[in-house]
């Protein structure tokens, strides 16, 4: 809770105190959601079209194209081939290139995790890795921007829009979406964005990867003014509303605004609080690898991401970029990774120690994968044919490995799963119908899946 | 319906031009199923369901229901159908109505039951014409003037207050603003990658000098769709038309495309898409995959258009680097134009010193492209930087004067007509379809000549008087930015999914009248409107009203508006002192030159705190709006916008009482309050003449100085808040915080 003291009274309150005609509360919210638009009230909690297996989502984006072929997508015809030409797709003459880590069998699945992901091993039963995915274009912003909204061509709604659209939001005194570090380039605000969906539905950023998640504000969070100031501040101005209100007592946009400043005045009482880290302890910040150089980043950015959704915030994107390893594949994937294992591993030992897991979706993966064939001498090209994303917790069988690449994990072949499926899974196990769930704009009914999209309906527990 | 490689398979309404129905009759050797035909009965159902508008069934169930399902044809809806001059209503009440406008809505009151609101008064008017009409608050004096003059002849003072507005120059701001909405307008890419668009500015005032100069609507329509075509007497009206066509060039485009094909006919459809909405209100770009889903818009209306865009060559600049595939020359304006330069002279120092970085790049890359070294950040980065500085050396003449370059459109040296793509994949061309407009809306398709793109054509018909849409739409968005919603809600959108007009009569006359009355003059336009009784009510809500109308569709009100985001931040501006009127030259954007626009970022050029302009000459950067802009639902140009959002929304509130960016102005405020006056309550008694248009009730002055008391004692200066705020006292900071709940008060964010 929040420890500002409340300037406000209830809404409820405040509105019986003032006192015109008959039943004007009533009237008033009702007038409310007609002139200030869908936007303040449409982010209360709605039910999903179909009984839901998760409630939240955290969404831990890896910027850049991890290389699957070196981590959860296990090819041993690579070591057997190494240095002999693919002989198929676009480069047929590109040399394999065996994986550089040891991978081993994990859990009582038997999952095959490479060394890279060695804490995630004691996870290994709660992962359902998706060895079949697919975007359109090997070209990093365009297959970011797809993966997080569907389509690169044009601005859209990003997914956690989408699913504020479809089931709001659980606290009304925080934000509904929340990207933390995303990156500024690669599509920028588009990828966290409400394109035509009302406004409220955009993610509020903390922080971009281009400076320490330690050192990140939320915009305009924090009043530079003294508390009590900004106290006498706000019952200045609500007695001018109020005022104005005697003179015009139906006027909407005045009650509209004031719940305005009032959540605002309560997220810069309780947001603050969500995210401050400071407070946890040693143990919570080993777990998360907070105490070590090399995952503190990711690690606060989990722990984060962790408290907001545990606060009640809907659609959570935590962001770890630099994936893009066309040389030095083996120092630079070993750092990224290693920024990363830790702090997912107790994310989800976390998560499940909460009894969070049950029902908050997680997904792990890049933008698009790399390829099989090397690149210079140490590094791999960009592949949208065939990568690796995972599911875990929230109605997705643990343990499991679906659909398969080639021999060589150049291609899916086996229950491909393009971008388009992937949303649409996401959505299912939300609740929610993706042909369903659209927005009337420029003359059609817009969805996250475009025209297309199937459900894996394989993957669920 | 879905087309099919051979044509629709279902044609709404008509089953005997529904291929579906051949096939089930085994007619025209198509026959499904192919083993059994189907029974009589079953095929007469068909017949029933295709003639009945063969209507989705799944469409009534579920969330997605927001299309009413429509019974009638949907060539017969009411906006594909030529507006005829309706009879002027006769109204019961004779006292009220003074102008023909008024008479439509009377009718409407009387009808529909509302008891309409009396008249606002004229402190409330004057502001509302102020905001309305230049995007700027009155100042105390124009408000004290205005209601004096009512006290004399109230119609007389309106007139004279609207021409007054209508001749200054703040007037095309705010109306240029817009439709800068509407035309998309920015100065870069958007989409994946963001490249600059250094010389999109001078479209930019292109369109704020047309609405000054009173441009007549057709003539605009012509001018940004085919200028490059007109004729013109000389190189000033030259360039001027050649600037105008920067309206095709400027939309948001994927430079990063590999495919050409697809580039093209991504560039195509971005144009297809603007230009149907912008001045037609019709979706065409639903037809790019198959025909239009709920218009009568074949997929055939949507090639014939590509093939007048394809035969435009589209010119837009950008540099060939590192993910831009698709760069192009950009518009010479000719020598004699007399244009804005934002730019210095290149001195020879200068050019020699350019023509040497150059040079040694070029060595660096040939070494390392011998190395084989293409991977390599090295020659990643020195790409970038000599594709950069040949730009920037080619911005020059030989003597060294910047060129006079633009963005714009030209014909190709040969027009072609485009081939249908199937589901509007590019790699699956069908057959070619003749260059022509939208089929719906013209009663016979035009010859377009063989030596010349259609372009011409095409902005002679859709501003022509007999296109049904044309004035209609642009009636509509001038009624919308008057009365805060369009007699048809969706501007951008008049088609069968969009809404229909609640006074249909109205919005005929308004067409019928600003095309041959006023002769396409949006200005008289607008002086018809608002010199209307209706114009002049008051916003205040009534629960009798609002039970029977409560979106107000009869307008038995106007409805208060919360200020958009260029009037917030302007008249914070103005109040405190610190607006610069002056059109700035050109754009910061230029300055960058061609390039990535994190270029631009890096050097610091877009901080917000630099600029004390009008709103309108902020830099807009696709998907990096300034946060004044964003916070209110400002537009970043990423797609037509015809209405925008007026959210009600937290981060609003932390903006207004956080943001250092407004505390800052509020200061500013506070010292221009402390010159303009000495006593506290003399103080108060300009802030609400200044800021909100009236004077203060004595409660009112008396719980602002209480507040002042308060924020002084606690303002008491702690190092760390005076270097924040740069106040030199507690009594600064005070008013300050005085000034800034103002702003963040009902009655300063809402024009009523």
């Amino acid at each position: 809770m929040s420890s500002f003291p409340q300037a406000f009274t209830s809404r409820r309150s405040f509105l019986r105190s003032v006192s015109y005609g008959f039943g004007a509360v009533a009237f008033t919210a009702m007038q409310r959601s007609q002139a200030i638009g869908a936007d303040a009230s449409s982010l209360s909690p709605r039910k999903p079209h179909f009984e839901p297996r998760a409630k939240r989502v955290l969404m831990l984006c890896m910027e850049g194209g991890p290389s699957h072929v070196d981590t959860f997508d296990y090819k041993p015809l690579l070591e057997q081939r190494d240095g002999k030409p693919i002989g198929k797709g676009k480069v047929p003459n590109g040399r394999l290139m065996k994986s550089p880590w040891n991978f081993e069998q994990s859990g009582e699945s038997g999952l095959w995790i490479s060394d890279l992901y060695r804490e995630l091993r004691s996870h290994a039963d709660k992962l359902c890795l998706i060895n079949s995915m697919q975007c359109d274009i090997p070209a990093h912003p365009p297959a970011f921007v797809q993966m997080h909204t569907g389509i690169s061509t044009s601005p859209r709604p990003s997914m956690g829009a989408w699913v504020l659209n479809g089931l709001g939001t659980e606290n009304q005194n925080l934000p509904g979406f929340i990207t933390i570090s995303p990156p500024p380039g690669v599509g920028g605000s588009v990828n966290y964005g409400s394109a035509f969906l009302p406004a409220s539905f955009q993610a509020t950023r903390i922080g971009s990867n281009k400076q320490p998640i330690a050192k990140a504000q939320v915009a305009n969070l924090k009043s530079p003014r003294p508390s009590t100031l900004q106290q006498e501040q706000l019952q200045l101005i609500r007695s001018m509303n109020h005022s104005a209100q005697q003179r015009d007592p139906d006027n909407s946009f005045l009650d509209g605004l004031m719940e305005a400043h009032e959540l605002a005045y309560r997220m810069q009482g309780e947001l603050p609080e969500v995210i401050d880290l400071a407070k946890e302890s040693s143990n919570t910040n080993s777990l998360y690898g907070i105490d070590r150089p090399e995952t503190a980043d990711f690690g606060r950015q989990c722990l984060m991401a962790r408290r907001l959704l545990e606060a009640g915030v809907r659609f959570v994107e935590v962001c770890h970029g630099g994936w893009d390893q066309h040389r030095n594949l083996k120092e630079d994937h070993a750092e990224h990774a290693g920024a990363t294992d830790k702090p997912i591993a107790g994310l989800l030992a976390d998560l499940e120690s909460r009894g969070l897991l049950k029902d908050t979706l997680v997904l792990w993966g890049g933008e698009f994968g790399r390829t099989p064939y090397a690149q210079i001498d140490d590094g791999r090209d960009h592949n949208h044919t065939g990568f690796t994303t995972w599911m875990a917790g929230g109605g997705v069988k643990g343990g499991m490995r679906y659909g398969a690449t080639d021999e060589f994990g150049y291609e899916a072949v086996d229950n491909k799963m393009h971008i388009h499926d992937w949303h649409a899974t996401i959505l299912h196990l939300l609740g929610l119908d993706h042909e369903q769930l659209t927005f009337p704009h420029a003359g059609r009914d817009m969805r996250l899946t475009d025209v297309k999209g199937n459900v894996h309906l394989d993957l669920l527990a | 319906m879905p087309l099919g490689d051979s044509g629709p398979a279902v044609v709404p309404g008509d089953a005997t031009k529904s291929l579906l129905i051949a096939a089930i009759k085994h007619t025209d050797g198509l026959e499904m199923p192919p083993k059994k035909k189907l029974t009589d009965k079953q095929i007469s159902d068909f017949v029933l369901w295709v003639d009945s508008g063969a209507i989705d069934p799944r469409e009534s169930k579920g969330e997605s229901q927001s299309l009413p399902t429509k019974k009638t044809k949907s060539t017969d809806h009411w906006a594909y159908k030529q507006p005829s001059l309706p009879v002027i209503p006769t109204v019961a009440d004779q006292n009220w109505a003074t102008t023909d406008i008024d008479r439509f809505i009377a009718i409407g009151h009387e009808q529909g039951g509302v008891k309409r609101n009396g008249d606002a008064t004229p402190e409330v008017l004057v502001r509302r014409l102020y905001f309305d009409l230049t995007g700027l608050p009155p100042t105390s004096q124009d408000v004290k003037t205005f209601v004096e003059l009512c006290s004399k002849d109230l119609q007389q003072a309106i007139q004279s207050t609207v021409d007054q507005l209508l001749s200054s120059e703040r007037f095309g701001e705010r109306w240029g603003r817009h439709w800068l909405d509407v035309a998309r307008f920015a100065e870069s890419s958007g989409k994946e990658t963001n490249f600059s668009y250094p010389h999109a500015w001078r479209y930019r005032d292109y369109v704020i000098d047309s609405f000054n100069r009173d441009l007549p609507f057709d003539q605009f329509i012509r001018e940004q769709l085919a200028g490059d075509l007109l004729p013109a007497n000389d190189d000033q009206r030259r360039a001027e038309l050649m600037v105008a066509t920067g309206f095709l060039a400027l939309g948001s485009k994927s430079h990063i495309e590999r495919n050409k094909k697809q580039f093209e006919m991504d560039v195509v459809d971005e144009q297809i898409d603007t230009v149907t909405q912008a001045f037609m209100g019709v979706t065409v770009a639903c037809a790019r995959c198959h025909d239009h889903k709920f218009d009568p818009i074949p997929q055939s209306d949507y090639y014939a258009l590509a093939g007048i865009f394809r035969s435009t060559e589209t010119l837009y600049g950008t540099i060939p680097v590192i993910q831009n595939n698709n760069p192009s020359q950009l518009v010479s304006l000719p020598a004699g134009a007399d244009v804005t330069i934002n730019a210095d002279r290149l001195t020879d120092t200068a050019r020699q010193s350019l023509e040497k970085q150059i040079n040694e790049l070029r060595q660096k890359r040939l070494e390392l492209t011998r190395k084989k070294q293409f991977a390599s950040s090295e020659f990643v980065q020195s790409g970038i930087l000599l594709a950069t500085l040949e730009a920037k050396l080619k911005a020059y003449e030989a003597d060294g004067t910047p060129k006079k370059l633009a963005m714009g459109v030209r014909d190709r040296s040969k027009a072609r007509d485009s081939e249908l793509f199937i589901r509007g994949e590019v790699d699956k061309p069908g057959e070619v379809v003749p260059r022509g407009f939208v089929s719906v809306l013209c009663s016979t398709q035009p010859k377009l000549p063989s030596e010349s793109s259609g372009r011409l054509e095409l902005a002679d018909w859709i501003a022509s008087t007999d296109n049904p849409l044309t004035a209609r739409v642009m009636v509509n968005r001038v009624w919308q930015h008057l009365f805060g919603r369009g007699l048809v809600d969706t501007p951008d959108n008049f088609g069968v999914s969009g809404s229909n007009p609640s006074h249909p009569e109205l919005l005929d006359y308004l067409a019928l009248t600003f095309i041959e009355e006023d002769k396409w003059s949006v200005k008289s336009l607008i002086r018809r409107i608002v010199s209307s009784r209706v114009y002049q009510l008051d916003s205040a809500t009534n629960p009798e009203n609002f039970a029977v109308d409560p979106d107000n569709k009869l307008l038995w009100r106007v409805p208060p508006r919360r200020l958009d985001a260029e009037e917030i931040r302007d008249a914070m501006f103005l109040v405190s002192g610190i607006l610069e009127p002056e059109r700035p030259i050109g754009s910061v954007v230029a300055t960058g030159g061609e390039g990535y626009t994190g270029g631009i970022e890096r050097f610091g050029l877009l901080s917000e705190s630099k600029f004390k302009c009008r709103s309108v000459y902020l830099p807009v950067i696709r998907g990096r709006a300034f946060e004044s802009m964003d916070v209110f639902d400002g537009v970043d140009g990423s797609m037509v916008v015809g209405k925008r959002d007026q959210t009600t929304v937290p981060t609003q509130s932390l903006y207004l009482l956080n943001s250092p960016y407004v505390m800052d102005l509020a200061t500013s405020a506070a010292k221009r309050v402390a010159e303009e006056e000495r006593l506290p309550k003399d103080r108060v008694r300009w802030i609400y003449e200044v800021m909100l248009g009236r004077e203060p009730s004595a409660q009112e002055v008396e719980s602002a100085l209480a507040f002042i008391d308060k924020a002084k004692a606690q303002s008491a200066p702690t190092g760390r808040l005076v270097a924040r705020l740069r106040s030199p006292n507690a009594e600064q900071t005070a008013w300050a915080a005085y000034c800034q709940s103002v702003w963040a008060s009902g009655e300063f964010l809402v024009r009523k």
